[in-house]
């Protein structure tokens, strides 16, 4: 039974803690202080924005492994023109822990030049979204490969990523650098909390705190010795808040490596200039699009695990057997038809 | 079960899989099939085309899609996307970015399609989705040309835009199975009619005449047209093939035109009876006539004491036979045509050999019209059934107004025999109406040939849809939207209904007096109108 003293116990805490009245503690405990908020002056450029992105719906599932649908790619524009999306990965892929590093092995080592991989204690769920961030991290290693210099390249996510894959995610920074292309990890919803009683969010709350001291502009705030914790020292680089237009409400998270530190203000000014369209004000449009080319529907899951099934039935796999395999007793308890 | 790759193999599986990159660019969406079904395509095209470039109601699009190329005609075009919800009305700003993902859908009907070796058919399969779609174009169309008739009025419109070399052309050997010419007023019926009897005489000149054309034509337009707008006596080359006959002393005055006279003796009540309304007792009094008289002379004996003594022996009323013999003074009167002599031996010569016989009865009222319409049409009837001489072409009888005498419980039965049964003896009917929708809904379905030019009334437009051959409703929008000189041909021996621009009869007349004798014109195709 749902106790009501307990739910208005939580509204309070909301009140007092998490809804923010007076920046003053904001700004005593994460050390954040008006003179932070840099303003952006957009500034439109003429080289081209890649928005890396990935997706992943799992198909069937039994227990102990499971497959996926996996699509990693990104969509590239020059200006507010989109020029086209390419597709690097569109496959299956099947998660068990005793024979996935095959899986990813040859990704590593060919394109990375990285040796093997341990993932024998990650649980099912993270293998796919491990090998989906490998994917997505061969596409931006496909996208540097394509840009030219001065041009930017946006992922959709943080850099701050699993310890296994951190090697990859270097040398992509390494081949950046060189080809003098900026690189920038930009995420939608990021866990990062402040407080020492309570986990504050961390980006809603100096989202807020922009709209009062750097009010109707863009503005962007570095973190460095800021007292939030954003995986300082385990990547090479820095981590941003950044508000992309005056007339959105939303900030991002947004992270860039060490060697662009200099220059981000003249990055992110960029950025801004084509962050305003009317299908995502407030986003940098490259990344909408890259979203929605790239995601796959539960459609396309849907349709692919019925194949799937088409197939084992065609190989002589008996109805029942095909559904003890692969029904979720979820979905019978949910009464969904399922299979 | 071996679930496991091997080494080797995830080796070469990562490798494919790095090679086969895709890359989705700019226009790989837009004029290609997406949907839906064998009776409905869909495909898209850019919300922002050029004036040039625009998409438009009754445009033929081709999809090749390996050995075959269908056709299809746009329906419809429909504001489309592919962002849910409201997104157009709760814009922020109006910097649109991603022009590629807000489009028009078109939806398009199939007509058929044409395979390799260029045969036409109705199709039954789908085109392949995402098979590339281009406005249809002159090579697209050629098949046409193999199912057009002799009769040419029109060159072949796609949209609003004229296809020159594929010239629209009716069948002769369709014509005993009626025609029927339909537009609201101004839309171009006179302007049809002229083309079509043009082609008609030089047919006739050339010797390939199947059929005669009876026009009457109380207007007074046809026989010299009037100021700018030329008449049938303007086709100066084929001339030969056109017979005329006036009321008005002026125009029968011209050479190769004769006066008309009706002889008395060619008149039966039935005739009189069109052109008035009659009482019950005067209606038969006027049935009892050819039973009391004998028919041939009644007219004369009836005007006479003599008659009125033997219709009151009969039974009838004193007033009642005076009405009637007043009225039949009244028509003598304003008949002046009514003679000793009568053109109708002649007329019908003419139709036999397969002329156009022009009837030119100007400032004539609308009942004398029919009376004489009817003398003729009777005439002409009797004459086919007889049994058929050699030589005889089929005759095409054309009423103006039609609704008057086709429309549901119109007292004319004679067209309505003509209707259902002239074909048998080889005489048609080309009816004009305004008003289809005053037209017997079963007599309109007997009409193999239908010439529908912009018809603004809606029930107008669900008669003809309700009782067509061929499938007219999905092109409502179209016939509501036809202009001036545009039409929909529905015929039986072309596979579709045909969008057609009908030729404007001056600049079709310059390009007839120029032509040499004996090329075809329809085999030739290729008509430049001229400009003024
Ligand atoms: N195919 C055509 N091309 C160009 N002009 C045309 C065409 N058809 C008709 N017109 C012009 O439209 C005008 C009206 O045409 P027309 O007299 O044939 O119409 P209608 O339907 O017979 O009208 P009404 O109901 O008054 O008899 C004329 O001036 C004619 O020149
Ligand atoms: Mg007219």
């Amino acid at each position: 039974m749902l106790d009501k003293s307990r739910l208005s116990a939580v509204a309070e805490l909301i009140r007092d803690h998490i809804s923010l009245d007076s920046l003053d503690r904001y700004c005593a405990e994460t050390g954040v202080c008006r003179q932070d908020f840099v303003v952006i002056d957009p500034s439109e450029f003429e080289g081209e924005i890649f928005a890396v992105d990935g997706s992943n719906v799992a198909v069937c599932s039994w227990s102990v492994a499971n497959l996926n649908l996996i699509r990693a790619g990104y969509a590239v524009y020059r200006g507010r023109d989109w020029r086209r999306t390419v597709i690097t990965y569109d496959d299956i892929f099947l998660a068990d822990p005793r024979i996935c590093a095959e899986q990813f092995d040859p990704y590593l080592e060919q394109i990375f030049g990285l040796k093997g991989i341990d993932l024998k204690e990650s649980d099912l769920e993270r293998l796919s979204t491990y090998f989906r961030e490998l994917q997505e991290y061969i596409a931006l290693d496909d996208a540097t490969g394509e840009a030219r210099p001065g041009d930017l390249i946006l992922y959709d996510g943080s850099f701050d990523v699993f310890e296994p894959l951190r090697g990859a995610l270097l040398t992509v920074f390494e081949r950046a650098k060189e080809k003098d292309v900026a690189l920038l990890a930009i995420s939608k919803s990021s866990t990062l909390p402040w407080g020492e009683e309570i986990s504050l969010p961390f980006v809603q709350h100096t989202s807020y705190a922009g709209s009062l001291m750097a009010p109707g502009v863009p503005w962007y705030l570095c973190l460095k010795d800021k007292k939030v914790d954003h995986g300082q020292g385990r990547w090479e680089g820095e981590t941003y808040i950044v508000r992309f237009d005056g007339r959105s409400d939303h900030a991002f998270r947004v992270d860039a490596p060490s060697y662009l530190e200099d220059r981000i203000g003249s990055v992110l000014e960029r950025l801004a200039a084509y962050s305003c369209s009317s299908e995502c004000l407030g986003y940098p449009h490259a990344l909408f699009r890259a979203h929605r080319d790239i995601r796959i529907t539960d459609q396309e899951g849907g349709f692919l695990r019925l194949k799937l099934m088409e197939m084992l039935e065609e190989m002589g796999l008996g109805q029942s057997q095909v559904r003890i395999l692969m029904q979720d007793f979820h979905d019978v308890l949910e009464m969904r038809p399922g299979i | 079960m071996k679930v496991a790759m091997d080494q080797e193999e995830s080796q070469t599986r990562a490798r494919a899989s790095l090679a086969d990159r895709k890359v989705i660019e700019k226009g790989d969406t837009t004029y290609r099939i997406v949907s839906k079904s064998v009776t409905e395509y869909h495909f898209i095209v850019p919300f922002d085309l050029s004036d040039e470039e625009r998409v438009e109601v009754g445009q033929i699009f081709s999809i090749r899609d390996r050995g075959l190329t269908f056709l299809a005609r746009v329906l419809d075009i429909q504001h489309s996307s592919n962002y849910d919800g409201h997104w157009d009305t709760a814009m922020k700003g109006t910097q649109f970015f991603d022009r590629d993902q807000i489009f028009n859908r078109v939806i398009a009907e199939p007509l058929g399609c044409v395979s390799k070796d260029g045969g036409f058919r109705k199709s039954r399969v789908l085109p392949t989705k995402f098979a590339p779609v281009a406005r249809a174009e002159q090579a697209e169309f050629k098949f046409l040309k193999q199912v057009m008739g002799d009769i040419e009025i029109g060159s072949l419109r796609n949209g609003s835009r004229l296809v020159e070399e594929i010239p629209v052309a009716l069948h002769s050997n369709a014509m005993d199975h009626h025609m029927g010419v339909f537009a609201t007023t101004g839309m171009g019926k006179s302007n049809f009619m002229k083309v079509f009897a043009a082609s008609c005489m030089r047919l006739a000149c050339m010797g390939r005449s199947r059929f005669g054309l009876l026009i009457v034509d109380p207007h007074g337009e046809y026989l010299k047209g009037n100021g700018l707008v030329k008449g049938l006596t303007h086709l100066k080359r084929y001339r030969e093939g056109l017979a005329c006959y006036s009321t008005d002393q002026k125009n029968a005055s011209d050479p190769g035109v004769e006066e008309l006279a009706v002889s008395a003796s060619e008149v039966r009540p039935e005739d009189i009876a069109l052109l008035y309304e009659w009482s019950p007792p005067q209606r038969d009094a006027l049935d009892a006539i050819s039973r009391i008289f004998n028919s041939n002379h009644w007219l004369e004996e009836i005007q006479g004491t003599e008659g009125l003594d033997r219709m009151v022996l009969d039974g009838f009323k004193e007033n009642t036979v005076k009405v009637l013999v007043r009225r039949i003074k009244n028509v003598l009167e304003r008949n002046k045509y009514i003679q000793k002599r009568s053109s109708l031996a002649n007329i019908l010569a003419n139709l036999q050999s397969g002329k156009v016989v022009l009837v030119d009865i100007p400032r004539m009222s609308d009942r004398s019209e029919l009376f004489l319409l009817s003398v003729i049409s009777r005439h002409i009837l009797e004459e086919y059934k007889k049994e058929e001489q050699q030589e005889r072409k089929n005759c095409l009888i054309t009423i103006e107004e039609a609704q008057r005498v086709l429309g549901a419980g119109s007292n004319t039965s004679r067209f309505e025999t003509i209707a259902r049964e002239g074909r048998k003896f080889g005489v048609g009917l080309c009816a004009i109406t305004q008003q289809p929708k005053l037209i017997d809904k079963q007599l309109l379905s007997q009409f193999n040939t239908l010439v529908v030019m912009g018809l603004g009334d809606r029930n107008d437009r669900m008669q003809l849809e309700e009782s067509a051959k061929q499938d007219l409703s999905s092109l409502d929008i179209e016939i509501q939207t036809l202009e001036k000189g545009e039409a929909i041909i529905s015929t039986l021996d072309i596979p579709f209904p045909v969008p057609a621009r009908i030729h404007r009869y001056e600049d079709y007349l310059r390009r007839l007096d120029k032509e040499e004798k004996e090329e075809g014109l329809v085999s030739r195709g290729g008509f430049k109108p001229f400009l003024e």
